[in-house]
């Protein structure tokens, strides 16, 4: 990578003064750094945050020549308070709180959430609500991971690449249309179960969109993912080796394309996964190119999860008995929660205590913790721990040695979402 | 000492000749001042520079071309395109009303800039683009006939990087420094293999005079000599960073590199550049590949009728590139270089054995 060093450089010794302007901009750095840049013959460039490549945040890149010596991130410009705004709400009030780190990953995200209520309550969730759950997960996953292929081509310069994803995506937001009634951030998932039932005929509809999905993405790979210039700017660029991926705490897709198999859907399976059949996609390489490649495979994972979910749902209730113990007779509906909503959700307590889950979010690993004084309608914390947050490290690692144009490619690879990060 | 009446005999008696309107031009050369003007503008040289294939030819392919890529591309991608502008030409004048909005967009030019060269670089390089159009011929219309013009072509298209490069180094930012380096990079990755493979067809022809090219091609080049075709294919690409070679611009590394400081008219000025280079360069392409200006004549259009051959065969060389823009992603810098001097050196090579083994079989004479 470094052949240029190598030859011996002729130094001039001209007195070199860092720009002023990089004073006033509250970058996260030293001056003494700026200085110590500029006396070794390196070159700050400032990537963002109002660039056409680097999303809602900051990279500053140390270059030397073309190549990267150092990046530091500058996140944090998308940070909406998530956590803090959770205290002054009610549980309930948080669904759609919680659904907007990542609005492509919207039902994971509500998912978790849920999930951490439901266990300090221990409410049992019906068989037929979780696969409902399992579903509209899976379809979120899908939808993030086209989403992030989308924004990988682009930034590679492949505008065709951008818009096929997109298109396909617009299967998955009608059948979410379909299933919850609103494209995404459906706040559908509720404490106990779904809001209401999903017929058989729209899961059939949804069905046979995942074949149209699989048979739109064949051109997708025609076009992007075999693309020879694809795989040239991708292959061997922002490895991370196996060690390198666990000591940054890379989470998620991007862990397993460096060779670690982990998965918390199979690890501390929640919802219908543990009774479904489908496998942990790995890829080796730890490379941009095996990092999108276990996106595309997860993609093929998921239409087959929902194929078979929706092949083995069961019948039955979709809320769970156990919330309805205060309710009115005549609005108890197990299948639909309208009516009953308020009366069931306002005085919502958690037992005093802490609980945590993890989730299996479509860019990795997702940490939601509730703390509850026991006795307020409110949580007393809430921690949310995002993919993105955790692998940062991994990503700003893996751009060391590799050339200024590879930033976006590694970005891209990466499928780094700011607002997830900055919640 | 040339008086006017010398100049307007010296205009009249070089006059384009089109039938079809020569009526009209009979009429106006009675009038008195106007017939000055006509007859200037109907010179042959005159008429090579500002109307077609010049300056008048760049105005049409601009329009023409910027529109055709944004609808091809838009047809790949399951997308309409423009349209709304003028809905029964389906958005055809969508550049114009592109070109309107930049024309009354404010200029900023930032405190860094080298204020004077920031402003009037991109103005200046209409020269280096506008100076081979003085010899390239079609058929009687030609500003500067010379035997060696496509030599001086291919000397003068090496002149539009150098302004590319002063734009950059006026900006005087960040991304417009590596967007000039970048530039000066591609140069350096593709004008060897270009230069080589145009001499393959010059030694090809025996000749760099492109009215010998034409009447020689019997064949057309790009079927004898279908490799140095490819490489010169691809140096244009290069050339005029059209993707997968877009590095120099690359809008999401380096936000459109040179050219990130620019708005309104100035942007809208340097981002033609490259399409024009484009049109010099089909233009070349089609002399030395397709024939240049050869095609059955039209009796009505006159000298007017190779012209338009060799307008056409250039815009559809033009809109076949515009199809690599929705098919490949952008290579990174040092691959292109890479590709630059081994492969594409390589298959140069091969392009001038080809060119000396039919030079010596004795096909073209």
């Amino acid at each position: 990578m470094r052949e240029a060093n190598e030859m011996k450089e002729l130094s001039i010794d001209v007195p070199v003064e860092p720009p002023t302007e990089l004073k006033p901009l509250f970058i996260p750095i030293p001056p003494e750094y700026v200085e110590d840049a500029y006396k070794k013959d390196e070159f700050l460039v400032l990537v963002g945050p109002q660039h056409p490549g680097s999303g809602h945040m900051r990279i500053i890149v140390r270059v030397d020549g073309d190549v990267i010596v150092e990046a530091i991130p500058d996140p944090g410009y998308v940070h909406r308070s998530m956590e803090k705004l959770a205290e002054n709400r009610l549980y309930i009030q948080n669904i759609p709180l919680f659904e907007r780190p990542a609005i492509m990953d919207n039902a994971n995200f509500n998912l978790g959430y849920i999930r951490a209520i439901e266990e300090a309550l221990d409410i049992e969730v019906p068989e037929r609500a979780k696969y409902l759950r399992t579903i509209m997960a899976e379809l979120c996953r899908i939808g993030t991971h086209l989403y992030d292929a989308a924004i990988l081509a682009v930034f590679i310069g492949h505008t065709t690449g951008f818009m096929y994803p997109f298109a396909v995506r617009e299967l998955i937001c009608e059948c979410l249309v379909k299933m919850t009634g609103a494209r995404f951030t459906s706040s559908f998932i509720i404490p106990g179960g779904i809001r209401r039932d999903v017929d058989n005929g729209i899961l059939n509809f949804v069905k046979k969109a995942t074949f149209e999905i699989e048979r739109r993405l064949k051109n997708f790979e025609k076009i992007f993912i075999k693309n020879p210039a694809t795989i040239a700017r991708l292959k061997d660029v922002g490895v991370l080796t196996k060690q390198e991926a666990i000591k940054y705490g890379v989470v998620g897709p991007f862990l397993r394309a460096s060779g670690v198999e982990y998965d918390v859907r199979k690890v501390e399976s929640y919802e219908a996964y543990d009774e479904l059949d489908w496998e942990i996609v790995v890829a080796d390489e730890g490379d941009g190119y095996s990092r999108f490649l276990v996106r595309v495979n997860e993609i093929s994972q998921s239409l087959d999860i929902i194929r078979q979910a929706i092949g083995r749902i069961p019948e039955g209730d979709v809320i769970s008995q156990d919330l309805f113990e205060n309710v009115n007779a005549n609005t108890k509906n197990p299948k639909d929660i309208r009516g009953a909503f308020y009366d069931v959700f306002t005085n919502l307590k958690l037992p005093l205590g802490e609980t945590t889950t993890l989730t299996e979010a479509a860019r990795g690993l997702l940490l939601y913790t509730i703390v509850s004084d026991g006795e307020s309608n409110v949580p007393y914390r809430v921690r949310i721990v995002s993919p993105g947050w955790l692998y940062l490290r991994g990503f700003m690692e893996s751009l060391k040695g590799e050339r200024l144009a590879d930033l976006q490619a590694i970005y891209g690879s990466f499928g780094y979402f700011p607002p997830e990060a900055d919640r | 000492m040339l008086g006017i009446s010398e100049i307007f005999e010296m205009f009249k008696n070089n006059m384009v000749n089109i039938p079809l309107i020569q009526p009209i031009i009979d009429a106006l050369m009675n009038i008195p001042l106007v017939n000055y003007v006509v007859a200037l503008v109907l010179w042959k040289p005159f008429f090579a520079i500002a109307i077609l294939p010049g300056l008048g030819g760049i105005m049409l392919v601009l329009l023409l071309m910027v529109y055709w890529e944004r609808k091809l591309t838009a047809r790949i991608q399951w997308r309409v395109g423009p349209l709304e502008v003028f809905r029964p030409l389906r958005g055809l004048i969508q550049p114009m009303a592109d070109g309107f909005r930049y024309f009354f967009q404010e200029v900023i030019v930032h405190v860094d800039a080298h204020r004077p060269y920031f402003v009037q670089l991109p103005i200046l390089t209409f020269i280096p683009v506008l100076l081979p159009i003085l010899f390239i011929p079609a058929g009687e219309i030609v500003a500067i006939r010379s035997p060696y013009a496509i030599q001086i072509i291919v000397a003068l298209i090496a002149l539009i990087p150098i302004t590319i490069i002063g734009i950059g180094w006026a900006s005087n930012s960040r991304f417009a420094y590596i967007g000039s380096v970048r530039e000066a990079m591609m140069y350096f990755a593709y004008e060897v293999p270009f230069v080589i493979a145009v001499l393959a067809m010059i030694l090809m022809y025996g000749s760099g005079d492109p009215y010998v090219i034409v009447e020689k091609q019997s064949v057309p080049g790009i079927i004898m000599n279908p490799i140095a075709f490819l490489v010169f294919f691809i140096a244009t690409l290069m050339a005029t960073s059209r993707l997968p070679f877009e590095i120099p611009e690359a809008d999401q590394e380096i936000a459109f590199g040179p050219f990130v400081e620019y708005s309104g008219i100035l942007f809208g000025i340097v981002m033609t550049l490259a399409y024009e280079k484009l049109y010099i360069m089909c233009l070349l392409m089609s002399i030395l590949f397709f024939g240049g200006w050869s095609g059955f004549a039209i009796p009505l259009l006159g000298d007017l009728s190779p012209v338009i051959w060799l307008f056409v065969k250039a815009v559809v060389v033009m809109l076949i590139v515009a199809l690599t823009r929705s098919i490949y992603p952008r290579f990174r810098l040092d691959q292109a270089l890479r590709m630059g001097w081994t492969s594409m050196l390589a298959v140069s090579l091969v392009s001038l054995a080809v060119a000396l083994a039919i030079r010596l079989s004795g096909w073209l004479g």
